[in-house]
């Protein structure tokens, strides 16, 4: 179940940037899911083939999978997308529906301010140890969810503003099947 | 006073619309606030909630299910399926039901299931005179086979939620028979409803077409072979069957069918992103709710008070049974899974039963709610694909609802249905 | 107060009867002034996760293996060098004395303290193709170790392919010959039901790796001289106890698995093992020049 919201002809300067922001997300962690199939396939050919296993592929997966999930769950807030329950919100009359909207954007941007500042704190808590076998600092594991806090913040924030501007959302099932 | 703060905060977040994810990242962190506890640690929690090895094979699962659709796999499995079983009355129901079967089985997806079948199947159906309540329907509840029949990612996350020591080969070998006898029982509804209706069927296209058919289709089912074959036979890791099956997929769409466009691959791309991102917050956001949920020892009481009511193994498993009914009919699988395991599992186990089969039962029983309103994710899909109301679909599901609970049934008193497999095959 | 403390085992293991022990102890020691409620199985998650949530306060006590501390405190370290014990007994000397002082100190500067030292015995190498007896029998031999770079380097340097991989998958990898071997003390060779997979035990014991109690600094810190007391003096008695469980349970798991049938040899001598360490303590002093009075103090004690 998603909703979406209607692009108005005219896209404002601050949608301009916060799509922007969304596609970067976009395109790294698309970039990051055909690493992760490729290093992968590098691990198959090491450890069958070669006899000789990569032993840095697993450490580096996994902060890989963090970027995917993290930017990926930014963008899905930004574009709407994340499974939600719309029944109660399809059920109320349209003033309290806006109410809805507007209390669940709020609790979002503050979430993602907790996480942001959170996250920061856990990748400085996190910072002087190191990911085995690969050398790189544990605090790099943080870094994604900092930064989906702060993209969550703005996208959130950017929700509120259309609907101040009163450009409605619609509930759209449709978005799911492309 | 905690526990009430992070049940009533997370029931206002999914009441209120948020994403499920949010409202359970949300409601736990305001419930580590409420405890003293330092937030950073829930941060902890969610980030390392995604920091496990077995969650890497969603990601490739679900790349692979997108490669297999847009790369041209899924519709030649179709055309294969409907020279098979095509010529039975109302044959286009049970197609349906044993592509879900074919391609559920690599997907692992029901959601994945029901768009990309369905936006083959359902127009296709509509086309030969089958009602499009039907044809909804039929696809919507046979994509539950796609949960039980390997792999599946939703087995991926009840080991994971289990807290790994259930071994996932074990658990796809248990899913195979359950998912078998489900599409059983779902092709005999269908067929049923089919001759009642009296729906047409096509005519037999002949031994040649049907081998070609076959022959046209082997390699992208050999996609299938590769993963589930890696796993269950062990020459593979599970991730590691998930990332060859995903190349294979790719080269074999490249190179071999031809058919996988620069665009389609980054539409496969993009909608893999989208889809595991949204699997995963959900996982990283439940690891954070099920801390405080361990916090406040929500397993222990609970095992205590469903033996407290009743001490017959029957009674308790009807129990469960229906209240992970009722959970699935107003939230989502995957956060269910994650929600629930560490909480029923305990129970199921204290009377005896091997958690191979508990993991079945939890499977079917949350998937029947990706069928049922208010909210089932397969069946707006289905619905939206088809063009139908949701009140007319659910008007005439009732038959498959009837074949899902029966193989359900099956499941949760023949213990051998779920264990026969894994015990001959696996250690 | 109530304190929380974490612990990976599952009831009835050695350390989770120490821990309650310990709990029980603490409570009569302080009058029941400070109660601990355990949290066993690894419920509240993983022992690197449990390790930050020790430090930064949200449990208050934990039972940590020394390996997995190694990326967060360099000092401890030192105990997942292979042989650098060269038994269970040098293993106690040292962390009873002023090595494990040392590590201790280590720990005080990340926030927690050691109030006592836990057995986790002595790992040693098992496979499904043969007895080790020399570094050539592990030649090209997939070996699965635990995520740490000494691990890798050491079954690297003995010529084998070092396979790092999640503990869930090691029993199906054995048996499949995803791997051929992997590493661990007695107990857990037997209760992950890898001696079947795998049957044969060679005893290198080339890691003893202890294990501590540790408590947040600021909870110890904020705690009356007294109660400071009490606090030791239940963990330390709840070690002793550990220590004898430990033994107990090691006997008994090792008399289980050679009942049905594993291969098991000793290695009649070590040195050769010892010696193709040289590289991976090289590689490693040179990371941590700090740690090389350490190391030298826990071998002169051999
Ligand atoms: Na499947
Ligand atoms: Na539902």
């Amino acid at each position: 179940m998603t909703t979406k919201s209607p692009r108005p002809g005219r896209a404002s300067g601050l949608d301009r940037v916060l799509d922007a922001l969304s596609f970067v997300c976009k395109l790294l962690s698309g970039t990051a899911i055909v690493v992760l199939t490729l290093i992968f396939g590098w691990l198959v050919w090491g450890r069958y083939v070669m006899n000789d296993t990569p032993t840095w592929v697993e450490q580096v997966a996994l902060l890989l999978i963090m970027l995917i999930t993290f930017l990926g769950a930014a963008v899905g807030v930004r574009e709407n997308t994340h499974l939600g329950v719309s029944y109660f919100r399809e059920i109320v009359p349209s003033r309290v529906r806006t109410w809805l909207m507007v209390v669940s954007h709020v609790f979002m941007a503050v979430f993602g301010a907790v996480l942001a500042w959170n996250g920061y704190k856990l990748a400085v808590l996190k910072w002087e140890s190191s990911i085995p076998l690969i050398g790189v600092s544990e605090g790099w594991r943080a870094v994604p969810i900092t930064a989906c806090g702060i993209l969550v913040l703005l996208f959130s924030l950017g929700h509120l503003v259309a609907i101040a501007r009163g450009e409605r959302q619609e509930l759209d099932v449709s978005e799911l099947v492309e | 006073m905690g526990l009430f703060i992070l049940l009533s905060l997370f029931a206002l977040g999914v009441v209120i619309g948020m994403p499920v994810a949010f409202a359970l990242g949300a409601a736990a962190l305001t419930a580590f606030w409420w405890e003293g506890l330092p937030l950073l640690i829930g941060l902890q929690r969610i980030v390392s909630g995604v920091n496990v090895f077995s969650l890497l094979a969603i990601p490739f699962f679900i790349f692979a299910g997108e490669l297999m659709f847009h790369g041209g796999i899924a519709m030649r499995l179709v055309r294969f399926a409907a020279a098979a079983v095509g010529w039975v009355r109302g044959g286009l129901g049970i197609v349906n039901v044993f592509s879900s079967m074919l391609f559920g089985g690599i997907s692992g997806s029901a959601v994945a299931d029901v768009s990309a079948l369905g936006s083959i199947l359902i127009p296709v159906m509509k086309e030969k005179g089958y009602d499009d309540d039907y044809a909804v329907n039929v696809t919507v509840t046979s994509s539950i086979a796609g949960i039980m029949i390997p792999p599946s990612h939703n087995m991926i996350l009840y080991a994971v939620a289990a807290g790994g020591g259930i071994s996932i080969s074990s658990l796809f070998l248990a899913g195979v028979v359950p998912g078998v006898v489900m599409c059983v029982c779902l092709a005999v509804a269908a067929y049923v409803i089919a001759v009642k209706r009296g729906y047409p069927s096509e005519t037999f296209p002949g031994w040649t077409a049907l081998f070609l058919s076959f022959v046209y289709a082997l390699p992208g089912l050999f996609t299938a072979v590769i993963i589930v074959g890696g796993v269950l036979s062990g020459v593979f890791t599970v991730t590691e069957s998930g990332a060859f099956g995903t190349i294979y997929a790719a080269l074999v769409t490249l190179i071999v069918y031809r058919s996988l466009t620069w665009e389609n691959f980054l539409i496969a791309v993009t909608r893999a992103v989208k889809t595991t991102s949204m699997v995963m917050i959900l996982v990283a956001c439940a690891a954070a709710f099920a801390y405080m949920l361990s916090f406040y020892q929500v397993p222990n009481k609970v095992v205590k008070t469903m033996l407290g009511i009743s001490e017959n193994p029957i009674a308790v498993l009807l129990m469960i049974n229906a209240t992970l009914l009722i959970l699935g009919m107003i939230m989502d699988m995957a956060a269910l899974i994650l929600i629930c395991t560490p909480i029923f599992l305990p129970v199921a186990t204290s009377l005896g039963m091997d958690p191979l089969q508990f993991g079945m039962i939890l499977m079917m029983n949350l998937g029947l709610g990706l069928c049922t309103p208010p909210v089932g994710a397969c069946l707006f899909v289905g619905c939206a694909i088809g063009e139908v109301p949701m009140e007319k679909a659910v008007r005439t599901i009732w038959p498959f609802y009837i074949a899902i609970l029966v193989a359900l049934a099956l499941t949760t008193f023949i213990p051998a249905i779920s264990l026969t497999l894994p015990r001959a095959l696996a250690g | 107060e109530e304190w929380k403390g974490w612990n990976i085992h599952v009831e009835g293991y050695p350390n989770t009867v120490a821990m309650d022990k310990f709990g029980e102890l603490l409570a009569e020691k302080t009058n029941g002034e400070i109660t601990l409620q355990m949290f066993h199985g690894g419920v509240l998650g993983s022992q690197p996760d449990a390790i930050e949530q020790v430090r930064a306060g949200a449990l208050a006590i934990g039972n940590f293996n020394l390996g997995p501390m190694g990326p967060t405190i360099p000092e401890t370290n030192v105990v997942s060098l292979p042989f650098v014990f060269k038994d269970v007994d040098h293993m106690h000397r040292a962390m009873d004395g002023e090595a494990g002082q040392k590590i201790s100190d280590g720990m005080a500067a990340k926030g927690l303290i050691a109030l006592a030292w836990y057995d986790s015995g002595a790992r040693s190498f098992y496979n499904s193709k043969k007895p080790i007896n020399t570094p050539a029998d592990v030649q090209g031999m997939k070996v699965r170790v635990m995520n740490n770079d000494l691990y890798s380097g050491m079954i690297q340097e003995l010529g084998g392919n070092p396979s790092p991989m999640a503990f869930a998958e090691v029993y199906q990898s054995l048996k499949t010959g995803v791997v051929d071997g992997a590493e661990n003390n007695w107990p857990s060779y037997e209760s992950t039901g890898h001696f079947e997979v795998a049957g044969y035990y060679s005893l290198s014991e080339h890691l003893i790796i202890p294990e501590c109690v540790c408590i947040n600094a600021d909870v110890y810190n904020a705690l009356t001289p007294e109660q400071q007391t009490a606090v030791k003096e239940a963990a330390m008695e709840s070690a002793t106890l550990q220590r004898e469980l430990w033994a107990t349970r090691e006997t008994e798991s090792r008399d289980k698995v050679m009942a049905t049938g594993v291969k098991f040899n000793e290695i009649a001598d070590k040195t050769p093992f010892q010696e193709a360490m040289k590289p991976v303590y090289e590689t490693y002093l040179a990371a941590n020049p700090d740690i090389a009075p350490l190391v030298e103090l826990i071998q002169s004690l051999q």
